[in-house]
């Protein structure tokens, strides 16, 4: 247990996520295994930063990223440097990307407010009446004549949808470009 | 996701929601803490979730869109007057460049083919009387769009050279070295040939690629149906290439792979001066580099040449292509003058 490790965690490594899983869908080929491999980024971080906190979190954050995408080609008997395209866009990303997303705050508000709407009906209502409404979750039961135990699902699901979304790759990297390097199935064997 | 970080974000969920509610005790938080503290993959887990939720209570600022305890209709919020001033920090406009890029590509396809329709007439004449001749050529880094006086369009990559011979029977272009994206021109009387280490490419009406290095050519085709016949043949050994087709000859013969017209279109990538490799001999790739780049690389050692490489490349980008090669193969590059020589490396790459 350790709140200012979680605090640090959420501020210096959370926060570019956008940036993060734009590299990893640049970078790895079989997108279904991207929010794997981003868990276990966050793993190697958290422990590191536990024992002792890196200088350049942004930075270092990415040097694992790396790290565990070239243990993986490793670890798959495929000669392949697919996965580590060309480091110095490495630079790019984390010098560029991540503003779009936290350019200010009524963007981001507006992203957040895109968002929201996206969700499915009922569970935007619960997450609405919640989180812009401050209603307790029995009192959203109450209203709109559903179980407890329904709202807290959809508080639950909508957590899940929220971070998923919030934190997809920024808008600014799916142009031609990015979609071109998406697109490119595993042709690994031919 | 696996099914294992599946379950983890399912149970982080749950907790989040669970702890959000009223009936959050004591016992429930001891429970949950020894669940956060059991495996950091939940702790994280966690911390993503509860970071995007405390963000949705900036919603907040949104709550004087309607009556208070109402949800408004989606997109209600845009009509707030907070999100219609004026922009004062404009928003991120970069990423123009590829798009404005493909843009003019498309402008240029475009105006080749408008071109045919407007000037047939007079072309007409010209292609039964007069024979077209012209050589285009590129140094290392270049990229150049020719136009060619049938409408058609050739898009060189860096270090290459065409010769074109427009006659009245057919179109005949010489790939003499590098690699050229074709756009042709509908002209059914008149077949588009690419010659190229010994074999015709030939289309009618179409787009495609042609690349050779050395004694291997390749062929991309992205719309149409193109030909591929040896030089000398009669016909019979021709292998037909639909849109989607990657074609790669060498002394082995002709090995033809179907791709998605969106893949056989990526292996176009060196228009937007990057290389993407898939499964690609190391002999090729370098090849594909050393037109981009004044300093060219060598392969010292034949066994490197068929070593498989795969990746997404800046091809200006020359010195970031060596260090990987270098960390991920046995491969050692050498500095010499205005060239870089690969070896094999002793021993095997060190681990990170």
């Amino acid at each position: 247990m350790n709140p200012d490790l979680d605090a640090w965690f959420e501020r210096e490594i959370l926060m570019h996520e956008p940036a993060l899983m734009r590299f990893l869908h640049r970078h790895w080929r079989d997108h279904d295994e991207v929010a794997d491999l981003r868990q276990d980024v966050y793993v190697r971080v958290y422990d590191a930063a536990a024992r002792s906190r890196p200088a350049s979190p942004k930075s270092f954050l990415f040097t694992v990223a790396r790290n565990l995408l070239a243990d993986r080609v490793r670890r798959q008997h495929v000669v392949s440097i697919t996965v580590m395209g060309d480091l110095d866009e490495l630079n790019v990303l984390v010098d560029e990307l991540d503003p779009s997303r936290f350019a200010g705050s009524r963007e981001r508000l507006r992203r957040l407010a895109e968002v929201i709407d996206q969700l499915p009906a009922r569970c935007r209502e619960v997450v609405w009446l919640r989180r812009v409404e401050d209603l307790p979750q029995k009192e959203i039961a109450r209203r709109l004549g559903i179980s407890e135990k329904t709202v807290e699902k959809h508080i639950a699901k909508g957590s899940r949808l929220l971070a998923a979304r919030l934190n997809a790759p920024v808008p600014a990297a799916t142009t031609d470009r990015g979609a071109a390097v998406n697109s490119l199935s595993s042709d690994r064997t031919t | 996701m696996s099914e294992g970080n599946r379950q983890i974000e399912s149970t982080a969920a749950s907790w989040l929601a669970r702890r959000d509610g009223v009936r959050w005790s004591a016992d429930d938080q001891r429970a949950f803490d020894a669940w956060l503290d059991s495996s950091t993959a939940h702790r994280v887990a966690f911390l993503r979730l509860d970071a995007a939720w405390r963000e949705a209570g900036r919603l907040k600022a949104l709550a004087a869109i309607d009556d208070a305890g109402t949800v408004p209709k989606r997109g209600a919020w845009r009509r707030l007057p907070y999100f219609n001033l004026p922009a004062h920090a404009a928003g991120p406009g970069r990423d123009a460049k590829p798009s404005g890029r493909r843009r003019r590509w498309l402008l240029a396809s475009a105006a080749a083919l408008f071109a045919v329709v407007l000037a047939s007439g007079t072309l007409l004449w010209r292609a039964t009387q007069q024979v077209d001749r012209s050589v285009w050529t590129t140094a290392v880094g270049e990229q150049q769009l020719v136009h060619l006086a049938d409408g058609s369009a050739a898009t060189l990559s860096g270090d290459t050279e065409l010769r074109v011979f427009l006659g009245r029977r057919e179109r005949n272009v010489d790939l003499v070295r590098g690699e050229a994206l074709f756009d042709v021109a509908k002209d059914h009387t008149r077949p588009f040939v690419v010659h190229a280490s010994g074999y015709r490419v030939i289309a009618v009406g179409t787009r495609f690629d042609v690349r050779q290095d050395g004694n291997r050519l390749r062929v991309v085709v992205t719309r149409g149906l193109v030909r591929l016949q040896p030089a000398n043949g009669n016909g019979q050994d021709a292998t037909e290439l639909p849109a989607g087709s990657i074609a790669q000859v060498s002394a082995a013969g002709v090995v033809v792979r179907h791709v998605s017209q969106a893949l056989a279109a990526d292996a176009l990538s060196w228009r937007d001066g990057f290389a993407d490799l898939h499964d690609t001999p190391l002999a090729d790739a370098v090849a594909q580099f050393n037109r981009y780049n004044q300093r060219q690389i060598t392969i010292a050692d034949p066994a490197l040449a068929d070593l498989r490489v795969g990746g997404h490349f800046r091809l200006d980008n020359q010195a970031a292509f060596v260090r990987l090669l270098e960390q991920m193969f046995p491969i050692h590059a050498e500095r010499q003058g205005q060239g870089i020589v690969l070896r094999q490396a002793a021993g095997t790459p060190a681990a990170p």
